[in-house]
């Protein structure tokens, strides 16, 4: 079933086309998961949802909160089926989520990360220079949060080069040896956006001589909301980096451990797309109704890659809009986002603590 | 021990009081130099035009007027042989901004010096207490000994060193709180009271809540619940249905209710998600449940029984559990230890009452009436307030 979504061109079908063949797919995973996973199955029919039949296009389908994935076992497979447990990032303290793939998941996210991203970057594996210190993926207490990340790449590079040192200072030698090596030649840069600016660009910044990195691609991932803080916008930060290193071609992207595979790349135009393996419905704040193109909301992902884990349909805790749908100058068919960044915590009233943290 | 005392900033009293506070003498309890303090204090906020803004201040400061002191005095007896303890170091909550003044007022009532550390939060409402307990001070100089009213941030050694000088220490704000706390050691003799984190109910006859004002129960309702997020300890986050028309009883109630909410109430977009989130997680593990769809402001899940385990599913911000019985009894796995208000409406709350008594819960610790739960008193969390920071001095 899913193969007749590797057969098509991933931005290629229009909105009726597209919703017929997802909605298909999406029953499918619903009906799937409604069966083999108690948990799942106990909330649809508590929602009402049970009833498969009432569901008529991608906006009926049931969704459920991504955070549950912090605090239950959701997984439609048998223990002794789980390829690999994936989690997300997290501070200290906070709970991650836990992601338990088969091997056919797993190969069918890599798949489909690897075909969305050669869309942006090209079908070539390419070398790439890597923002971070080399010990983020030894370390096996940090593996988790940022090395994943890092890991996940691996399968779009020929050879991973980090350049900062432990302390985070940047590692000049190792750029020099890196770009010598590559002059002339298309590469990438991956790193989270605040490591990216906070010691790449302010070390750039420092350094008496430019360095030519016009045939790079930067990837980056971890969102703006760091970055809220310091207010410096996507252009701004983009702006920066040309100035300083020549970088013209900057491919950020939206995505999440909880629907691995389905990334949402930004186009030469700078607008994020949903390929035919996904979509984003976003959902008004008053009563989950969906918004309209241009009406900012929660953002709802579907993925047609969630097979071992009810994950094929998740409210996440992000704000965004659709800014259109099939009519991107850049020829891609399918919706096309902004993420407008993570929302934000309400301070409630009542005596219950939220003073306890900083006290 | 005195380095610390600078990063401490004064908003009532100063560093050479709080030093010295230990060495001040208590009184005796409801003393008229107290009770002249806070009657001062009281026509002090009220003249303040700025406290009209503020529903919580100008309540409070009726709650400390001559008449109502007074009042309250007359359910003591043995006052003469009753006396304050020491000094009361009292941490206030983050979010309750008045409730400071609150912990303040019994104390002082007991007879205790105090020394209260408020929340770094900037509250309207400190500020403008605080500005008439030191317009006070100018007229009553004498007083100044006896109050020190505090900000710090987070800061263990300072924490030590105020418990080490007090006799008793009042803990608001919740479980995490207490806990931190609880990491600065007391002197042999003090005492402590922690107010923890604490969860209420509902119980509404429906026949009975068909003959009263849909509107005026609808409003008593929201100030027991959205008018604080439903996030308050004596919000209630389960509703009891008895009676023989609960059908519709509760279509009515809910639909007056939410046509209030929708006008009235502001829902953070976040929580919408958190609301959603709870009820996932309560569905996952419970059978028989149901959700009642309206708004993101009014969630309702319906419960065919009551479990200790429900409080661990409660949310705030319009979530509300639904439970329908013909047999009171069916409450008591609700009455855990965090168990605070039951509020009613149409039910005697005497059978309530011998229902604690019956089972010897160890939660339940107020039984009001729907719309009376935020009212201040000097009972609370199962204390008598004033009584609890006293010590009797026995002759025979």
């Amino acid at each position: 079933m899913i193969d007749n979504f590797h057969n098509l061109e991933p931005y290629s079908l229009n909105k009726e086309e597209k919703e017929k063949l997802l909605l298909e797919h999406e029953l499918e995973l619903t009906k799937f998961h409604y069966n083999h996973c108690e948990l799942y199955r106990n909330i649809l029919n508590a929602m009402g949802g049970g009833n498969l039949d009432d569901i008529k296009s991608l906006y009926d389908l049931p969704s459920i909160p991504v955070r549950l994935f912090k605090e239950l076992e959701l997984k439609s497979i048998k223990d002794e089926e789980i390829f690999k447990i994936m989690t997300s990032s997290g501070t200290t303290g906070q709970k991650v989520s836990k992601i338990y793939t088969d091997k056919f998941t797993a190969l069918l996210q890599q798949k489909v990360f690897i075909r969305l991203m050669s869309e942006f970057i090209g079908k070539k594996r390419l070398p790439m220079l890597i923002v971070d210190s080399p010990s983020v993926i030894k370390d096996r207490k940090q593996f988790s949060a940022r090395g994943a990340g890092i890991i996940t790449l691996n399968v779009l590079s020929t050879k991973m080069t980090y350049i900062l040192n432990d302390d985070m200072s940047l590692n000049e030698n190792a750029l020099i040896e890196f770009l010598e090596e590559n002059k002339g030649q298309k590469f990438l840069i991956f790193g989270f956006t605040f490591m990216l600016y906070q010691y790449f660009y302010k070390s750039l910044l420092k350094l008496n001589k430019k360095y030519d990195m016009s045939k790079a691609y930067m990837m980056q991932s971890g969102g703006w909301k760091k970055f809220e803080e310091n207010k410096i916008s996507k252009e701004e930060f983009q702006r920066r980096f040309k100035d300083i290193c020549g970088i013209e071609h900057f491919v950020d992207h939206y995505g999440m451990v909880e629907q691995t595979g389905c990334v949402y790349a930004d186009c030469e135009c700078g607008n994020m797309h949903a390929s035919i393996y996904s979509d984003i419905i976003i959902r008004n704040y008053k009563d989950f109704s969906p918004c309209k193109i241009g009406q900012e909301g929660i953002i709802q992902v579907i993925s047609s890659l969630a097979h071992s884990y009810p994950g094929h349909s998740l409210l996440t805790e992000d704000r965004g809009v659709i800014l259109g749908e099939d009519d991107c100058p850049c020829g891609r068919k399918g919706k096309y986002i902004k993420v407008l960044g993570r929302m934000k915590n309400a301070e409630l009233r009542g005596c219950s603590d939220t003073y306890a943290a900083k006290f | 021990m005195q380095q610390n005392f600078s990063d401490i900033k004064y908003l009532c009293g100063n560093e050479e009081i709080l030093s010295n506070i230990v060495n001040v003498p208590v009184l005796s309890m409801f003393s008229p130099k107290m009770k002249n303090f806070l009657y001062a204090l009281s026509s002090q906020i009220l003249k303040d035009p700025k406290s009209k803004n503020y529903p919580d201040v100008t309540t409070y400061a009726f709650w400390i007027r001559k008449a109502h002191i007074e009042r309250e005095q007359l359910k003591f007896y043995n006052i003469e042989n009753r006396l304050g303890r020491g000094v009361a170091f009292h941490i206030a909550p983050s979010n309750v901004p008045v409730n400071f003044a609150v912990s303040m007022t019994s104390a002082l009532l007991a007879g205790n010096p105090c020394i209260i550390r408020v929340s770094n939060k900037d509250f309207e409402q400190v500020n403008i207490i605080c500005d008439a307990i030191n317009k006070v001070f100018e007229k009553m100089p004498e007083m100044m000994h006896y109050l020190c009213i505090i900000r710090y941030e987070h800061s263990q050694e300072i924490t030590q060193t105020l418990s080490s000088m007090c006799d008793i220490r009042i803990i608001w704000g919740g479980d995490a709180t207490i806990k931190e706390v609880r990491n600065a050691s007391l002197p042999p003799r003090a005492i402590e009271m922690t107010f923890s984190d604490r969860h209420s109910f509902s119980i509404i006859n429906a026949d009975e809540y068909l003959k009263t004002d849909f509107q005026k129960t609808a409003n008593n309702f929201y100030t027991d619940t959205y008018w604080t997020d439903q996030n308050a300890c004596s919000s209630p986050r389960f509703v009891v249905w008895t009676g023989k028309e609960i059908k519709k009883a509760k279509e009515i109630f809910w639909k007056t209710l939410e046509e209030k909410v929708e006008k009235e109430y502001d829902l953070k977009p976040i929580s919408a998600v958190n609301k959603l989130n709870s009820f996932c997680l309560f569905a996952a593990s419970h059978k028989n449940i149901e959700l009642i769809k309206h708004t993101n402001k009014l969630f309702r899940i319906q419960i065919d029984s009551l479990t200790s385990d429900l409080a661990d599913f409660k949310d705030s911000c319009g979530f509300f559990y639904e439970y329908e019985t013909q047999n009171l009894e069916d409450i008591v796995p609700l009455l855990t230890k965090p168990c605070q208000t039951i509020s009613y409406l149409g039910i005697n709350p005497n059978d309530i009452k011998n229902i604690v008594l019956k089972y010897g819960t160890k939660g339940a610790d107020r039984i009001v009436e729907i719309g009376k739960t935020m009212n201040i008193s000097f009972i609370w969390d199962g204390y008598n307030m004033i009584e609890a920071m006293t010590r009797i001095l026995f002759t025979d």
